[in-house]
């Protein structure tokens, strides 16, 4: 289990726990479930790297405590 | 700014109707080239070439979520508000089925609740293939009675969150509204006529039966065959398009099997009443197996918990003299048996039963979202 930190800068920080093979999807959706937004209206990304649906959190190398940036569209 | 609305259009719920579409998916639409290059200075004659080259449905998709051209086209339309009639020959059109859905998304968007239901609801015919985009930038098939009952029963579609409208069913009952006449509504009278006919014919002659029918009958019976005709020639004409003779002889297929089925639980009432003497005995095991599956639900609570409730389940049952004694045996066999499976089960997954209160909850979560257990 691992745990990260997403922020949009805007005054929503969430701690999600996860596991590492779980998809950016899923990941998406314990954070609509966190902040009650849609997932489909999250956009996950680190820099100018948008993270894909379905691509899991140990290939984009996303450890324990990692912060992440959080957008929306 | 070339990008404002119209000045002679009517605000919409009481706004802008460009406000419509949500900020973001807004100023995206206005930095696409799409609308750039192919929607600067349209009007309402002019957008409908742009709508007849459309070929695909959908909102955003790829990474940073480019809207598609449909949805440029929305935009557009609620930029210039085109007159109503404009829309509602959109929808009556029958050959380009992108201009079809155009129109209904508009309208949907933009009118009042019984234009919404009278104009859409036609629609539900169209079996007509159409092309939709997905979010990841894939196609899907829909069909275009799938998209309309999206448009009419959900409250979002094509990643825009859609004004809402009211029920059916409270439009009908204010007036505003006729109940809904269904296409199949015919062909479910002549299933039943010829059954009807069917089991006459099993009563008396065939030949018999003609002659008693009544002449009224006969014309009813006629202009049912009408208007079979002349559906199978509008089948007949839409066959080149699409798929339609499949479906819509999968919805016989359908409604078949909806017959067998009631047929079938017709069946199980007589065989109930039949043995009816037996009903106590049925009525007790069945109270007997409720309870069993109260006791099972209570599976996902804390272990802590169930153990309270089976002492005092058991206190009870020391103290009750109540239930016969035969009933009090056969349901200290359920309890062992129950307390028998419970371990396994909860030990089985989900995880919800953690020590640690926030990541039994986070599993929970997890499992209302379908995925699987947190790992340690």
């Amino acid at each position: 289990m691992i745990e990260v930190v997403l922020n949009d800068r805007l005054g929503k920080k969430v701690r999600v726990k996860c596991n590492d093979d779980d998809t950016i999807g899923d990941l998406k959706k314990l954070v609509a479930a966190q902040t009650g937004t849609r997932a489909d209206k999250i956009r996950i990304q680190k820099w100018y790297n948008i993270y894909k649906d379905h691509i899991t959190l140990r290939d984009y190398e996303i450890h324990d405590g990692m912060g992440l940036e959080l957008y929306y569209n | 700014m070339a990008n404002r609305t119209d000045p002679t259009a009517k605000n919409i719920r009481g706004t802008n109707p460009q406000n419509l579409v949500e900020k973001i998916l807004r100023t995206k639409i206005y930095q696409h080239t799409y609308w750039k290059e192919q929607c600067f200075g349209l009007t309402a004659e002019t957008l409908v070439d742009k709508a007849m080259e459309l070929d695909y449905v959908g909102g955003t998709y790829g990474g940073n979520r480019k809207p598609t051209p449909f949805m440029c086209l929305v935009m557009k339309m609620l930029q210039i508000q085109p007159e109503k009639d404009i829309v509602v020959e959109f929808i009556k059109n029958e050959d380009y089925k992108y201009v079809r859905i155009l129109g209904s998304f508009y309208l949907r968007l933009t009118g009042v609740d019984s234009d919404v239901y009278q104009y859409l609801e036609p629609l539900y015919n169209d079996y007509r293939k159409l092309r939709q985009k997905l979010g990841d930038g894939r196609f899907s098939l829909t069909h275009v009675d799938e998209v309309i009952d999206e448009l009419l029963t959900k409250d979002y579609s094509c990643d825009i969150a859609l004004p809402r409208i009211k029920k059916r069913w409270t439009l009908e009952s204010i007036g505003t509204l006729e109940p809904r006449k269904s296409a199949l509504e015919d062909d479910f009278e002549e299933e039943e006529d010829k059954e009807e006919d069917d089991q006459a014919m099993v009563e008396v002659g065939e030949k018999d039966h003609y002659r008693r029918r009544s002449p009224a009958r006969e014309r009813d019976h006629d202009r049912k065959h009408d208007s079979r005709r002349h559906r199978d020639r509008d089948n007949d004409r839409e066959c080149g398009r699409g798929s339609e003779r499949e479906r819509s002889r999968d919805r016989d297929r359908d409604r078949d099997r909806l017959y067998l089925r009631e047929d079938k639980d017709n069946g199980r009432e007589r065989a109930r009443d039949r043995d009816k003497g037996e009903d106590r005995e049925w009525d007790r095991r069945d109270r007997d197996r409720g309870r069993r599956r109260n006791r099972s639900t209570s599976r996902s609570r804390s272990r802590s918990r169930d153990r309270r409730d089976g002492r005092d389940r058991r206190k009870r049952h020391g103290r009750g003299s109540a239930s016969p004694p035969r009933r009090h045996d056969e349901d200290g066999n359920s309890r062992d048996e129950s307390r028998k499976k419970k371990p396994k089960i909860e030990k089985k997954d989900d995880g919800t039963d953690h020590p640690d209160p926030e990541i039994a909850e986070a599993n929970r979560l997890r499992a209302s979202l379908g995925l699987k257990p947190l790992r340690p």
